[in-house]
């Protein structure tokens, strides 16, 4: 279990390939995916079009015309050799606040009911908790994060819900995951942040990123209320990070 | 310098050839369904090959130009006419101020599209112009276009009559047949299971769409549950879940997905996969990443040899 001695590259058709690291879930794996990427980007290395990260591996679009397989895997294997933590900048800690309050955090009770532990423990374990973002994926701006206390682990609904409103703060098995855009979702929902994930309009529209750390903190339905209308207006300033 | 929509279509949307560096957000590079039509409409009217044009879905748009401009239109097979009368597909001509162009229903193949010379000029959004639908980003303000929208054209350079040469335009009525690289998760599933992707053909359903061609046939057998650890989804990837029925992930595809991959459609016959109407069958078949490579090299040089340029008078 953990890193691999060596990485894993496999083809994903004539484009692209995928260099896996390790074979879990973990931060170790997971920093070194995206110790490489940033190498990558660092030294611009030729031919790449395009890298996607996820938990331990990374997507690598190339354009073979410009460098051809072998190439490609003797270079990346370089780059791994020297793709250790320590190379990434400093990573972010940003606050998103949370409301667990009735209908945003619509499976709370039925949750904690699960967990048997009451539905504001519950919440107060969820929000305490440091989190870590290991990608932003599958629709724009959802980021993949664990960190709650075991205490709080759940199965995913066994029936996914076919529509879940953005902002919705939510958890299954280890992860926890924040919905960016309506849609399906297999997570039990605690509450709901006012602030966007992915918003179109805006020319950064991506709040989280890969190896962000994130802290929720608890709000009440009036500041939810607050916080979401000047973001309305375009007044919320900070998407704040906060040094850590 | 704009372009008029009298009736839109069911899905016609603004693309250039996609948005670059943002998968890695979760936003997908979107862009032309079928690369190759899209590229041979942008150069018969002198564009570059990134300027945006219009996809077409199933039934064209009517529409008219505020000035007078050389059109091209590929791809499905939707009849073209102007002020009523017949033009040709897969070929330039001159559209003038006030003239009607229509696109009818497409005969066979499902997108078209319509390059305008100066290319569209909607602003854009993370670097590219291309409709982002899910995700309300790009095009004309991030959906398909309407009845009345007004679109922005770029200036214009003139134009010459050309036409693609008749063995580059594809006959979406025959049997396709796409070729596909194994992995990332091949080893996920059965010897049977690899060869009853490659046996018997697949059949498009029509709940396809620009993220996934949705594909009905022989079950596809894994080895021990369709579930992963979920990682980064290229173009063209084949996803088979529990059903054992594969989806090819498209242009708007998931950035990353949690399900077993066990192959991926080369990029070059993208684009055969997407003019393949529900209903209608395509067939897999099997080649290694070195093969695909040198397919793609012939691939693209084959492009740039397409288009015969009559002489000007």
């Amino acid at each position: 279990m953990g890193i691999y001695a060596e990485p894993r590259v496999l083809p994903c058709g004539d484009l692209a390939l995928s260099v896996e690291l390790g074979d879990d879930i973990n931060r170790e794996v997971n920093a070194r995916v995206l110790a490489l990427e940033y190498l990558i980007q660092q030294r611009g290395l030729s031919g790449v079009t395009e890298t996607v990260p996820s938990y331990r591996s990374l997507l690598v679009y190339y354009d073979p015309l410009i460098v051809g397989w072998d190439a490609l895997r003797k270079s990346l294997h370089a780059l791994w050799r020297e793709a250790r933590p320590e190379v990434l900048p400093r990573a972010r800690t940003v606050e998103v606040p949370c409301c667990y309050e009735g209908e945003l955090g619509f499976e709370l009770e039925a949750a904690a009911e699960k967990i048997g532990l009451p539905a504001d423990e519950v919440a107060r374990l969820h929000a305490d908790a440091d989190y870590y973002v290991y990608f932003v994926g599958f629709t724009p701006g959802l980021p993949y994060m664990t960190g709650m206390p075991e205490r709080i682990f759940i199965p995913r609904l066994v029936q996914p819900r076919l529509k879940t409103p953005p902002g919705s703060v939510s958890i299954g098995g280890i992860q926890c995951c924040i919905y960016s855009v309506e849609s399906p979702g297999g997570f039990w929902v605690l509450g709901r942040t006012p602030l966007r994930l992915y918003d179109p309009e805006s020319a950064d529209p991506i709040l989280l990123r890969a190896g962000d750390h994130v802290r929720f903190t608890m709000i009440t339905r009036s500041e939810y209320d607050a916080i979401a209308a000047a973001v309305a207006d375009g007044t919320y300033a900070p998407r704040v990070p906060v040094a850590p | 310098m704009n372009l008029l929509i009298h009736a839109a279509g069911p899905q016609t949307t603004v693309q250039d050839l996609g948005r670059r560096g943002a998968l890695r957000t979760g936003i997908p590079p979107s862009g032309p369904m079928d690369r190759e039509a899209f590229l041979l409409a942008n150069r018969l009217v002198g564009n570059a090959d990134d300027a945006a044009a219009l996809e077409c879905t199933l039934i064209g748009p009517r529409f008219e130009l505020a000035d007078a401009r050389w059109v091209a239109v590929t791809g499905a097979a939707m009849p073209v006419t102007l002020n009523g009368a017949a033009m040709p597909r897969w070929a330039a001509f001159e559209v003038k101020p006030g003239d009607t162009l229509r696109l009818g229903p497409a005969a066979s193949g499902v997108r078209a599209y319509i390059a305008v010379s100066g290319g569209i000029d909607t602003p854009p959004a993370l670097g590219s112009r291309s409709t982002y639908l899910r995700g309300q980003l790009g095009g004309h303000q991030g959906r398909a276009l309407r009845k009345s929208d007004v679109l922005p054209l770029g200036p214009s350079s003139g134009g010459a009559p050309a036409e693609v040469l008749h063995r580059f335009i594809p006959d979406y009525t025959q049997a396709t047949t796409v070729r596909v690289v194994l992995g990332p998760q091949d080893d996920r599933f059965t010897e049977r299971g690899i060869a009853a992707l490659f046996e018997a053909p697949y059949e498009m359903t029509p709940q396809s769409d620009r993220m996934g061609a949705r594909l009905r046939g022989a079950r596809i057998e894994h080895t021990q549950g369709h579930d992963i650890i979920s990682d980064g989804v290229a173009l063209g990837g084949v996803q088979v879940v529990g059903d054992g029925q594969p989806i090819v992930l498209l242009a708007d595809r998931q950035s990353t997905g949690g399900y077993t991959k066990i192959g991926t459609v080369c990029s070059f016959d993208i684009g055969r996969v997407c003019q393949v109407k529900p209903g209608q069958r395509l067939s897999f078949t099997r080649v290694t990443v070195a093969e695909a490579h040198e397919l793609l090299r012939t691939h693209r040089a084959g492009l740039d040899h397409a288009i015969h340029w009559e002489e000007t008078p």
